[in-house]
């Protein structure tokens, strides 16, 4: 497997398992109802599922696939991680004191400042 | 003559019409994802394919029209509350107005199809499909 790839599918599964059980939608599904959800082909996805079970981030019983303690934390903090820089405020989202509504200088610095995440209100 | 009711949601909804619903529920007020999959019921969608609103509402999110933040739970895990961004708001009415033009023309549609054959809400025609 390459690894880079395991990495990438980990978060996403270890991410819709978290959100799948923080919905109650379910805290146990099987390889089919986890690539139903993810819309990949299950056969794939079995083994990277199994691939995460060694590492002991989900648990399995032959069917069912639950997150272990630390496959709870990897997949709430990962999710929080990625969704970060896409959820922080835009330009234009600003408060409405904000200094960046003074001048379209200050508009063009606050757009920067936020680029690199050193602005906040 | 109709012979059936049709107990499921309609098989024809625009094109992506998940991802206008999900902006306007959204909306209304700031929500989780099992809140808005209860509230897509009345729009024509079931609540059989939650991996569906999960996949749109992370689409929606990378593309910058949601936001989502963990919300403490005391009863059990922490859970993603969405809302809408200035963006979402903008593209939403712009899908509002398409949805719009759209129904109007679906009226035309309807008004002339009505001169030949009243429909009732909910029923099929007992006339198979031809195959394609």
């Amino acid at each position: 497997m390459d690894e880079l790839e395991v990495l990438r599918v980990r978060d996403e599964v270890l991410q819709a398992m978290y959100w799948m059980h923080s919905e109650a939608i379910s805290t146990m599904p099987t390889a089919r109802e986890l690539s139903r959800f993810l819309a990949v082909p299950e056969g794939v996805l079995t083994a990277y599922l199994d691939r995460f079970v060694t590492d002991d981030l989900l648990e399995h019983d032959g069917s069912s696939y639950w997150l272990s303690a630390t496959g709870m934390d990897t997949g709430k903090r990962t999710f929080a991680d990625e969704m970060a820089d896409l959820t922080r405020p835009t330009h234009g989202e600003c408060d409405d004191d904000c200094w960046c509504h003074d001048s379209p200088e200050a508009a063009a610095e606050c757009l920067h400042e936020r680029s690199s995440h050193a602005h906040s209100h | 003559m109709p012979i059936r009711t049709n107990p499921t949601p309609p098989q024809v909804l625009p094109k992506n019409f998940l991802r206008p619903c999900l902006l306007l529920l959204l909306r209304e007020h700031p929500a989780h994802g099992y809140d808005l999959l209860e509230r897509l019921r009345p729009l024509g969608f079931g609540r059989d394919d939650p991996g569906r609103l999960y996949r749109a509402l992370r689409t929606l999110e990378s593309d910058g029209l949601v936001r989502s933040v963990w919300e403490k739970s005391s009863s059990g895990p922490d859970r993603r509350m969405y809302e809408l961004t200035r963006a979402g708001m903008e593209t939403l009415h712009n899908s509002a107005q398409d949805l719009k033009e759209t129904g109007e023309i679906l009226d035309v549609f309807l008004s002339r199809y009505s001169e030949f054959v009243a429909l009732d809400s909910g029923t099929r025609s007992p006339v198979k499909q031809r195959d394609s």
